[in-house]
């Protein structure tokens, strides 16, 4: 286990040494003077040059890169060229706020998806799994920034229900002011017991973590139906229902504790891409997170910016999937062996 | 397991119903700005605010704040044309133009505490002027500052020029206390999320990459004092989407919008509790025309396109959110004549011009490459009506949109083949003089920078060279001056000057007295509007 351990961690550093490298020459490749971005509208020859040279825009690319890879080591991530801000300082505030919201979207994910799909493989055939699967297909395949826009309108325009934007009530702020420790708003209420900067928190934190929870919600649905329908035809399966356990053991207990493996490895994997491509509906809610972040360094060819989501990314996705692999494979010992 | 499914959507449903009642109460908030003793103004802009806090270097969206925290020594009026005075009382020049003195205002505190003499006047441009960062070039024409008593700035001049204008400058002109960060890094200090500025507002609060991004509050020993009615605090909210900014306005959440899109901004006009204006900005949009190489080195080409183009038409496309204008230099800003030989939209002249060059319809058939910044969308339609304008003259436009440092890079290309032959981009001055267009766009450059329409008049670069020396000592006559350059621009159509972008703002009608400045961009003066019903 101990050497499986340390290869899948080898693996994943150089994993992301790679992608670190190959966003980086990527965006340095395209065309463009990062430099014209940071300096300003109007800015003079002389300045551009300075920037460019405080920057280190007009050192070789290799250097560029070695330089970069002893800063990240060192902790220090660059200087974001659109916000003017350390990276890493960046990220910090930003990511929180895109943790928090899809997380809830994954709880939501996984309350509302294996329930469907443990419905749909029980009846297949039948109108419910009609529904459903047609459903789990929408959630897939229908754009966020549209499902976004229908929500604001109905639970915000037309039904007062909720708000339209935001993290909170920024009224908030004067009368219950919330201590970060953080970032994440409802952990940070929860902590501190500012019940009504939560209450607020909640409400803001709906609309767009149903959003975000419409594609994995789809996924998750398929992938259960398929796994336990796959199993529930398995032997042992079949000698469960033929010792005379319930139906409903026979899926809740047995079939579905065996189909869960693929859909955790899923749900790991949907994660990290909310992550990353929660862009527009950041957009919609004026959600502060990591998505609307990169879509303005793109914009400014911000190379640091870039290169550290995408650093950042690249980790979660590793450390989801290395810890998806132990855990596999610590239930089951074949895959060890593999 | 279906009974512990069931019992957490119970839970879930519970959280969301709850959470629900508790956002009734948000959705339906009454307007902000009703009680001027605590009235917070929320000014809701489209993307980060504070990208700098230095006031010697800022050059970005920061100055929306900035101008709230800081002042300068004199602010523009765009109604009499004029600088009005703000920490000078007045000021004059000596006949040359090559001296200027400004009184400095008396009891002016700095939010530090310390009360600001002339010695920090001259010590916060020093600084600017030393670190020559951002607009810090506006100060070029200055030899030396010296402060000979408490309430006296000289500035000696290298070369005349109109001092009381730069001073008014929307950045590197503000006034700080240079001394704040005691034996720290002053710049450190200020890039840390400090201010120590003069203006009504001070920094409450800094919420970094949030939302909620800035929180001002009155500063209480504001030399103006504040008797009368105003906000007592200010937000600086940012919504990057246009229809989420309506939805907060409605909501009450957001006092001022800052930027919608034209056709929703429409939606709040004459509807009550909204109040909506719209005022020509000093943001032209210019389509900067190759004039050395490619079929756009022909003047007879470059006036053909000129006339090619339905003014009338892409002004409609753009619901309101762009005005045409006569000449370069905007309306509002002195320099302006609505007297000039501006083209107009005429198909078959056109087509004569295009004959004489050998295109045209029944011509040979010309392809142009036209680009325009990545992401806006005025840019993107308008690059759009011009080829489809373009291609009823056989001329096929090849539109690319590109991030603005690709779009640049391209422009300034060493191997003028790689140039585009059409480049749409925005002008707008750094202070309310109009000599930035002239000397940044049209005077002669060895290696292209800004004149990325590679144009070259010596006639014209003289009167570049010496306009500003006119507008020191006798601005009439520079008024006439820009009139004349205006003219030979538009004979020789280096560049078409498309239109200036229009403030679409909407706002809650509880906010009274707001007048758009076109020389500070988008800046809502929290001190000179009102909390009203």
């Amino acid at each position: 286990m101990t050497k499986y351990v340390a290869r899948r961690v080898a693996l994943a550093i150089l994993v992301v040494a790679g992608v670190v490298v190959l966003t980086f020459v990527i965006a340095r490749v395209v065309p463009g003077d990062p430099a014209a971005s940071w300096a300003g509208p109007h800015v003079s020859r002389a300045e551009l040059a300075r920037v460019r040279h405080d920057l280190g825009l007009d050192l070789p690319l290799p250097e560029q890169i070695g330089r970069y890879f002893a800063g990240v080591a060192g902790g220090d991530w660059g200087t974001s060229i659109h916000t003017h801000q350390p990276v890493l300082s960046d990220l910090m505030d930003r990511a929180p706020a895109s943790i928090e919201l899809v997380t809830v979207a994954m709880l939501i994910a996984l309350v509302v998806g294996i329930p469907l799909g443990l419905i749909s493989a029980k009846w297949p055939g039948r109108a419910s799994d009609g529904i459903i699967r047609v459903a789990a297909v929408l959630g897939v395949s229908m754009p966020a920034f549209w499902l976004a826009l229908i929500l604001q309108l109905l639970f915000f325009q037309r039904l007062h229900l909720l708000p339209v934007a935001g993290q909170y009530d920024p009224n908030l702020d004067y009368t219950h002011p919330l201590t970060q420790y953080t970032r994440m708003v409802v952990v940070d209420a929860l902590i501190t017991g500012n019940w009504i900067v939560l209450r607020s928190a909640i409400a803001h934190l709906i609309l767009p973590a149903l959003v975000i929870a419409s594609y994995p919600v789809g996924v998750i649905t398929r992938m259960v139906r398929a796994s336990v329908l796959d199993t529930v035809g398995e032997d042992h399966v079949r000698m469960v229902r033929a010792l005379g356990f319930p139906e409903r053991s026979v899926f809740g207990r047995f079939a579905l504790k065996l189909s869960l493996n693929p859909v955790i490895a899923v749900v790991a994997l949907v994660f990290a891409y909310s992550l990353a491509n929660t862009f527009l509906v950041e957009a919609v809610f004026d959600w502060p997170g990591l998505g609307s972040y990169a879509a303005n360094a793109i914009s400014a060819l911000d190379t640091p910016a870039i290169v550290g989501v995408t650093l950042f990314i690249a980790v979660v996705y590793v450390v989801l999937n290395l810890a998806v692999d132990l855990v596999q494979a610590y239930l089951d010992p074949r895959i060890r062996l593999r | 397991m279906f009974a512990k499914g069931s019992r957490i959507a119970t839970v879930v449903m519970v959280l969301a119903v709850a959470a629900a009642c508790s956002g009734t109460s948000t959705a339906k908030n009454s307007p902000s700005g009703s009680a001027a003793s605590n009235a917070t103004l929320n000014y809701n802009v489209t993307s980060q605010v504070m990208i700098g806090w230095d006031p010697s270097t800022g050059y970005s969206n920061e100055i929306i704040a900035m101008n709230n925290m800081y002042e300068q020594l004199t602010r523009y009026n765009p109604d009499t044309k004029q600088v009005d005075p703000l920490l000078a009382t007045k000021w004059e020049s000596s006949a040359d133009g090559l001296t200027w003195t400004f009184t400095i205002r008396s009891g002016v505190r700095f939010h530090t505490g310390r009360t600001m003499t002339a010695d920090d006047v001259k010590a916060s441009i020093d600084r600017t002027m030393q670190l020559n960062g951002g607009a810090a070039y506006i100060w070029g024409p200055v030899k030396s500052i010296d402060a000979p008593s408490a309430d006296t700035v000289v500035f000696t001049l290298k070369y005349p020029s109109p001092m009381d204008l730069i001073a008014s400058a929307d950045y590197a002109a503000y006034i700080f206390d240079t001394k704040a960060a005691g034996n720290q890094d002053l710049a450190k200090w200020f890039e840390a999320g400090h201010e120590a500025g003069t203006g009504p507002y001070q920094l409450d609060q800094w919420n970094k990459g949030q939302e909620t991004e800035l929180r001002l509050k009155a500063f209480p020993d504001y030399w103006d004092g504040w008797n009368g009615s105003h906000y007592a605090r200010y937000i600086f909210s940012v919504t990057p989407e246009a229809t989420t900014a309506a939805q907060l306005l409605r909501s009450g959440q957001a006092t001022i919008v800052e930027r919608m899109t034209p056709q929703l901004w429409q939606t709040f006009q004459n509807q009550d509790g909204f109040t909506t204006t719209d005022d020509a900005s000093w943001q032209t949009l210019l389509a900067m025309l190759n004039t050395s190489s490619g079929p756009l080195a022909d003047v007879n080409v470059r006036q053909a396109v000129a006339s090619a183009i339905d003014y009338q038409g892409m002004m409609a496309a753009l619901h309101g959110g762009a005005e045409q204008i006569s000449g370069y230099v905007p309306p509002g800003l002195w320099g302006h004549s609505d007297n000039l030989p501006n083209p107009t939209y005429d198909v078959q002249h056109a087509q004569d011009l295009l004959q004489k060059a050998g295109y045209g319809p029944s011509g040979k058939p010309m392809d142009l490459t036209l680009t325009y910044t990545q992401g806006d969308a005025d840019e993107q339609l308008v690059g759009q009506l011009m080829k489809a304008d373009l291609a009823k003259l056989n001329i096929n436009v090849d539109v690319r949109g590109l991030a603005w440092p690709a779009q640049w890079s391209m422009a300034k290309s060493s191997n003028p083949a790689d140039r585009q032959d059409i480049l749409l981009f925005y002008w707008w001055p750094d202070y309310a003089d109009p000599y930035s267009w002239f000397i940044n766009l049209f005077h002669t450059e060895p290696k292209p920078f800004f004149n990325l329409s590679y144009y070259s008049n010596p006639q014209l670069d003289k009167m570049i060279d010496d306009v500003e020396t006119v507008a020191a000592t006798n601005r009439d006559q520079a008024v006439g001056d820009y009139q004349q350059m205006q003219t030979m621009l538009l004979q020789d159509m280096p560049a078409i000057s498309l239109y200036t972008q229009v403030y679409q703002k909407a706002m809650q009608s509880s906010v009274g007295g707001f007048i758009e400045n076109p020389a500070y961009p988008n800046v809502v003066f929290g001190y000179d509007v009102q909390p009203t019903g």
